[in-house]
């Protein structure tokens, strides 16, 4: 019975000694698990991205390069999330100018979930009758989220070309270059559609019309004038004619950084794309200031 | 009747403070004071009449323990003390079991989360899940183990067959505690294995009302949801454990009613003489038995704390996804048997017909398997306990061993599975769910680019330092051996065979990949995590294959610890 009780007793030691060691270990341990569920978390959230957002927002998240089902090159229609004015920023400028309150993750999560369907947007979260459970929502923001990089932030943002105050001022434009950049690299096809096709716009007006749209919209523009209006300023005028009635806005559902993607050279291009001419008539000044 | 008061001005302070401390030991021990315990402890005489047996008359604790054993069965053999460690592993998992419910909310929304948040934010969280994960695959083993020695020692026979009845049901309740248990993390896993085990009610061969009522009374919705895990988790802390419990105590009770039987050879064909103790053969309870019993706690706490903290680790696989079907859903260890049968075919005799293996196996050898059980000692009534005279039972019985875990082995993705070549390589090197060679490179390893399954290409890394990669590709070169064969005559594979109906076979495995290309491409696709892609071609124009498969790791994965 004593050999018992002193086994008993030495084994009751050994597990407490255990138990300490374990004990003392516990805070690295505890961080090194939190970061893991972060982490795994935003690898699943990864998955669910590649599943179903690359076709508008690029594998990259730039809205840069974007492939269909069958690998074709499409424009991209969303956004570049991999982007600072959506990352960077207690307030990104994102968030400011969609008079955001709330906080950067609930931002980004609650796009996603409800979307944005005026603009193209699809509404994703199941509680809205979209197809991501609220999880997986959480973990494609936190995917998102993840590309806020100090190399993203402290990034210099380059200053916008010197853009000239009437269209007459602009080079003459390339219409072949034009479709490329309408088409795919810019995006604004996504959008807009195809000028040959009325009706294929999904989002914004059909702008095949657009070479007689002197004077129409806006009394005292040329067309030129207000394409070129439209496209560095889109909240200035919003259009009436999106394919469900008038455009919603200001501000309006078309991406206002254009005016910092392309360079002149790229304007004149879509422009004569657009307006099947080379060279651009106008009578008003259009100031650009972001 | 003296005062507190009233002694302490007779005896003095100190007196009367051991008096009223004696007094309290007595009532708390019911009917062993101070001194008769010390006694106890340096192993004198009891005193007369002796005061170790009236506990086990007054106390509630020790009513259902005999006062005194036969000496013959306090060795390890003939019980092996597996029926105690039962208990003991019960006791356990309630203990380590309400650790956990204090952090977990079974509802789907947060369940997986909970299970995170248990091993990242509660401190010593993780070493009670180890704990209570390990401890539901001890209790499984060690009654099971209980079982196989009560029929060993003939123990189950006359006048035991009731005792043996309710062990069999706490089999049963120890096997569905187990399993529902098993869903609640809400990860994969747990989820199809679940469903998988649930849906075996659907193909109820009798009215189609029952068994669609029945599965509903079980998912709480048509499929496993909010509903489903309640119910689930109502089961396994509340009902199962409560009838567990209870069915303990009637165990018990048995027990002490009839004796714990003697080892065969100790008594006369036919006799029961476990009451009839001889005064010189009794080893009493207090405190011989006691003690033993605390130094039994002692050491399995021991172990099941050093296993948890060293060596045994409970998984978590991804989010619990009814969209998604993991490729191999596996069900634990203790049931595969019940998934190996399903993989069984059966058919009609003579005609041929194929019958649903799952009808068969939920509502035919299970529930017969299990009545045969339950009845057994009450059908086999051979008089003698005796090992030579009982050889046709343990031979039947060593034989239905074998059989469970030859089913035991059928159950597993080895035996009989359906998916490609392809995938069942990438299952071997960077699976969708479980413990993957791939992911566990440490993230520092890996650099973007294009890593072949070549053995030109594993010298480099071993050349390189990079010793994990090599590792993997080594395991990706296995893979893709037992799964592919040559046309070209390469001396990786073995060569291609055709069989009769036209796939390609390499003589063990059929329709296999011919003279693949395999590699893995690594890319940044952010900052701090990596596109991982297994990819795999095949340009015979008999059996194309253009296959890949993606997972993500972020630099704070942890697939290196966990
Ligand atoms: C059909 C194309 C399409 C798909 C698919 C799509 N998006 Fe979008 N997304 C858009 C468009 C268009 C916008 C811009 C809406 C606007 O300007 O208001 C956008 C905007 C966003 C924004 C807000 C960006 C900002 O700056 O305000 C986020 C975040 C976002 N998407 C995330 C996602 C995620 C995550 C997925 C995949 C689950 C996804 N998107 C799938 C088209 C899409
Ligand atoms: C995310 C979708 C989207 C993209 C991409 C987009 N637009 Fe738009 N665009 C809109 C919406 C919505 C409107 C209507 C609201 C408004 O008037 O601002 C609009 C309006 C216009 C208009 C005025 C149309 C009218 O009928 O009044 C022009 C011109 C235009 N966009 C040109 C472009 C060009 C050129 C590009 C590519 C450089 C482009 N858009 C890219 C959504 C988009
Ligand atoms: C939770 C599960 C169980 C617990 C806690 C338990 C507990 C016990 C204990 C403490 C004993 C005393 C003797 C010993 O240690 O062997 C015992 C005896 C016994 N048990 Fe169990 N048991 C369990 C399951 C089972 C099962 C599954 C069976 C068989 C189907 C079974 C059949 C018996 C029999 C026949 C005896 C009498 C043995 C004898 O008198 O020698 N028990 N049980």
């Amino acid at each position: 019975m004593q050999v018992k009780i002193i086994i008993s007793t030495v084994a009751f030691m050994l597990t407490m000694v255990i138990m300490g060691y374990a004990a003392l270990r516990e805070p690295a341990r505890m961080e090194t698990y939190t970061l893991m569920y972060e982490a795994r978390s935003m690898e699943a959230g990864a998955t669910i991205y590649h599943n179903n957002c690359t076709t508008c927002h690029g594998e990259n998240g730039k809205a840069e390069e974007c492939y269909n089902g069958d690998g074709e090159q499409i424009a991209c229609a969303g956004r570049s999330l991999h982007n600072a004015d959506l990352l960077c920023g207690a307030t990104s400028k994102r968030m400011s100018d969609m008079q955001w309150l709330g906080s950067k993750h609930a931002f980004i999560a609650g796009t996603i979930a409800a979307g944005r369907s005026a603009n193209g947007m699809p509404t994703w979260g199941a509680e809205y009758g979209g197809s991501l459970e609220p999880y997986e929502v959480e973990y494609v923001t936190k995917f998102v989220l993840n590309w806020e990089t100090e190399a993203l932030c402290s990034q210099p943002t380059l200053p916008p070309p010197d853009w000239p105050e009437t269209v007459a001022e602009l080079p003459a434009g390339n219409a072949a270059n034009g479709e490329q950049l309408y088409s795919i690299d810019l995006g604004c096809a996504a959008c807009h559609g195809n000028l040959a096709e009325e009706g294929s716009n999904a989002v914004g007006p059909w702008v095949g019309n657009f070479q007689n749209l002197d004077n129409v919209r806006i009394e005292g523009y040329t067309a030129a004038d207000y394409m070129y209006e439209s496209v560095l300023l889109p909240s200035e005028f919003i259009s009436p004619e999106c394919p469900t009635g008038v455009c919603a806005g200001p501000p309006s559902g078309m991406p206002d950084n254009f005016g910092t993607r392309m360079t002149i050279q790229d304007m004149a291009d879509v422009m004569a794309y657009v307006l099947a001419t080379e060279t651009f008539e106008g009578n008003q000044t259009i100031v650009y200031e972001p | 009747m003296a005062t507190l008061f009233d002694e302490i001005r007779e005896m003095g302070l100190k007196q009367a403070a051991i008096a009223k401390l004696d007094d309290v030991v007595e009532r708390v021990t019911a009917g062993m004071n101070i001194n008769d315990i010390r006694a106890m402890l340096r192993g004198d005489e009891p005193r007369k009449p002796n005061p170790r047996l009236r506990p086990h008359a007054d106390s509630f604790w020790l009513h259902i323990r005999p006062s005194f054993y036969h000496a013959e069965v306090t060795h390890i053999y003939p019980t092996f003390r597996l029926g105690w460690l039962s208990t003991f592993a019960f006791v356990w998992e309630t203990i380590t079991g309400i650790f956990l419910m204090i952090f977990y909310t079974p509802s789907p929304d947060v369940a997986f989360k909970n299970m995170w948040e248990i091993m990242g934010n509660v401190p010593l969280g993780q070493l009670m899940r180890d704990m209570h994960r390990l401890g539901a695959e001890f209790m499984v083993l060690v009654v099971a183990l209980h079982m196989l020695r009560t029929f060993i020692t003939g123990s189950y026979k006359k006048p035991r067959q009731f005792t043996w009845l309710t062990g069999m049901l706490l089999l049963v309740f120890t096997l569905v505690l187990s399993f529902s248990g098993y869903l609640l993390p809400w990860d994969q896993l747990a989820y199809w294995a679940v469903t998988v085990a649930v849906s075996a009610a659907e193909s109820h061969p009798g009215p189609a009302f029952l068994g669609k009522n029945i599965n509903l009374l079980l998912r709480g919705a048509p499929v496993i949801g909010a509903g489903g895990l309640l119910r689930f988790y109502l089961l396994h802390v509340i009902l199962l454990p409560l009838l567990t419990g209870i069915f303990i105590f009637v165990h018990y009770y048995k027990v002490i009613i009839h004796g714990h039987s003697l080892p065969p050879g100790r008594e006369a064909i036919g006799e029961d003489t476990a009451k009839r103790v001889p005064r010189d053969e009794r080893v009493y309870f207090l405190p011989d038995i006691l003690t033993a019993e605390v130094m039994w706690t002692a050491l399995t706490t021991l172990g099941l704390v050093g296993g948890a903290t060293f060596f045994y680790h409970a998984v978590i696989e991804s989010h619990a996804d009814p969209l998604v079907t993991p490729l191999h859903v596996v069900a634990p260890w203790y049931l595969s048997w019940s998934q190996g049968w399903l993989k069984w075919l059966f058919e009609v005799p003579f005609t041929g017909q194929e019958l649903d293996s799952k009808v068969i196996v939920a509502f035919g050898i299970i529930p017969v398997l299990a009545v045969m059980f339950f009845v057994m000692p009450y059908f086999e009534v051979g008089r003698s306990r005796r090992y030579a005279d009982r050889r046709v039972g343990l031979s039947v019985s060593m034989a239905f061993i074998t059989f469970m875990l030859i089913s035991n082995w059928q159950g597993s993705p080895e035996f009989r599975v359906q998916s490609t070549a392809e995938q069942e390589v990438q299952q071997r090197i960077m699976p969708q769910e479980g413990h993957s060679m791939v992911l566990e490179v440490p993230y520092e390893e890996w650099v973007p680019g294009t890593y072949l399954a070549t053995e030109a290409e594993i010298e480099r890394m071993i050349r390189e330092d990079r010793p994990h990669i090599a590792e993997t590709l080594e395991l990706y070169m296995t893979a893709l051996y037992d799964w592919s064969c040559t046309n070209s005559g390469s001396d990786l594979y073995r060569p291609c065979e055709v069989t009769d109906d036209g796939l390609y076979t390499n003589g063990v495995k059929i329709d296999v990949l011919v003279d693949p290309y395999a590699a893995i491409v690594v890319k940044q696709a952010q900052e701090n995590m990596l596109e991982i892609k297994v990819q795999i071609k095949v340009d015979d124009p008999n059996a194309p294959v253009d296959f890949y498969y993606i997972r993500y790791r972020h630099q704070q994965g942890g697939y290196e610890i966990y």
